[in-house]
């Protein structure tokens, strides 16, 4: 069970699939109420009766989490509708992410202005419309980051500096809300996902090289695996941990 | 050989530093104006050394919160896409055997609060810079980053203070000294590391 989970309300941008479908089941399986902030409301709306169904409260909100306006929106829709933000989540990414592979000189400007505009662009806007709500309920921001922005990689260059992007905007945040009681950690999950799976139909090799360098030898549930590691740092049970990024890899990346 | 060594920057007067301190060849990117990089660095010649040194306009620290958008994009998205591009450019024009070098500005962690955009680029580009390690490696040219806080800090570090004196350093003293080191053959084993020229703020 995860303590503090009374009136505990989230909202986790590009919830409709993969990690972030798993992070909005997880807190659901806690009695949370969900918010699914996701551009595809048909899979959105799925997903928050899935919330539903495994105990919280799912409710979907259409967001295009690179949008100042959209992210604005989303968040006044949960206060509407909740009277409270207890945690948000900025999990979207750019759909090119996953579909590019190549060395950094093969993108294109228009290519890398996408994922840093959901990646990094997204994070920012996801914190400058939460932050007020965050602060009076003592919550916590959590960024989804990848071990790409540990390590880097070779074919998904661009990634790797948005990740990593990610990982220094929130150390430095967590030194600025900390002050004002909200925290703030990253989060680097390695799953079952379409997007892995994809990755690993484009590059089988990929996945003899990912899964030989993970000690669990296997890849993350979304919901089980990574799904709680998301809930603990959303919860009070991680009221002391801030500035951090949490690997949740089965131990697949040797840089933390 | 020695001396083909080739900089890439976009005017700022450091990296005018850099080059002449390296009698190195310099081409100057117009600031802003990434989508036409790669036109501007085509027609250059391969070179053994590429050192990217990329010094954006200072801004006064501030709350990442109460940044308007078009400050965080000034602050943020447009120096980490002038930096995923010129190092795309560095990339193609490195010779096999060459070495890849970012010079970048970055506040240490403890330091970092009102400074969220400037931290996230210089995360950004050290794994830009391991991301060439890992694809230009295998033509045997080796990437690293130097991060420097000398301009970046302008109050008084957040205690403790850093181990040794004279932070947050110098250009010549600290900035040129760790470029010469990671360009030296001393240090031709060297590749995907971030060298913080901080005086051990951080590691």
């Amino acid at each position: 069970m995860v303590s503090g989970t009374d009136s505990h309300v989230v909202l986790v941008t590009g919830a409709s699939g993969g990690v972030g479908r798993g992070i909005a089941i997880a807190c659901g399986q806690a009695g949370w109420t969900v918010w699914i902030a996701a551009r595809r409301a048909a899979e959105g709306e799925a997903v928050a009766d899935e919330v539903t169904a495994a105990g919280g409260a799912g409710r979907f909100v259409a967001c295009d989490a690179g949008d100042d306006a959209s992210v604005q929106a989303a968040i006044a829709a949960v206060i509407a509708r909740d009277g409270q933000l207890d945690g948000a989540v900025h999990n979207a990414t750019s759909g090119l992410s996953a579909t590019k592979h190549g060395p950094l000189a093969s993108y294109g400007v228009a290519d890398m202005e996408d994922q840093i505009a959901v990646g990094v662009r997204g994070a920012w806007l996801l914190a400058r419309h939460a932050f007020p709500h965050l602060k009076a309920t003592g919550g916590a921001l959590l960024v989804l980051t990848s071990e790409a922005g540990f390590e880097g990689k070779a074919g998904l260059p661009v990634y790797a500096g948005v990740k990593a992007a990610q990982r220094g905007f929130l150390r430095a945040l967590a030194r600025e809300w900390g002050p004002e009681g909200v925290r703030v950690n990253g989060l680097a999950p390695l799953a079952t996902t379409p997007a892995l799976v994809t990755a690993f139909a484009h590059d089988p090799e990929m996945e003899k090289r990912v899964m030989g360098r993970n000690p669990l030898g296997r890849l993350g549930d979304p919901v089980r695996d990574i799904g709680g590691a998301a809930r603990f740092l959303l919860s009070r049970e991680s009221a002391y941990v801030t500035g951090h990024t949490l690997m949740a890899d089965g131990g697949a990346c040797p840089v933390t | 050989m020695e001396h083909d060594i080739l900089v890439i920057g976009t005017g700022a007067p450091e990296t005018r530093g850099i080059a002449d301190a390296l009698e190195a060849r310099m081409v100057t990117l117009e600031p802003g104006g990434a989508a036409g990089w790669r036109a501007a660095l085509d027609p250059e010649p391969p070179a053994a050394t590429v050192i990217v040194a990329l010094f954006h306009p200072l801004h006064p620290p501030e709350p990442a919160v109460v940044l308007d958008p078009a400050t965080w994009a000034a602050r943020s998205d447009g120096p980490l896409l002038d930096w995923m591009v010129a190092l795309g450019g560095a990339a193609a024009l490195c010779a096999d055997g060459g070495a890849i070098l970012a010079v970048v500005d970055e506040v240490p962690a403890l330091d970092a609060a009102g400074m969220a955009p400037e931290a996230g680029v210089a995360e950004g580009v050290a794994a830009l810079v391991r991301s060439l390690a890992l694809s230009e490696g295998k033509r045997g040219v080796r990437a690293n980053t130097v991060s420097t806080p000398f301009r970046l800090m302008r109050k008084p570090p957040v205690l403790p203070p850093p181990p040794l004196a004279g932070f947050p350093g110098t250009f010549e003293g600290d900035v040129l000294e760790s470029i010469r080191l990671l360009l030296s053959p001393h240090a031709a084993h060297f590749s995907g590391h971030v060298f913080p020229a901080d005086r051990g703020r951080s590691w």
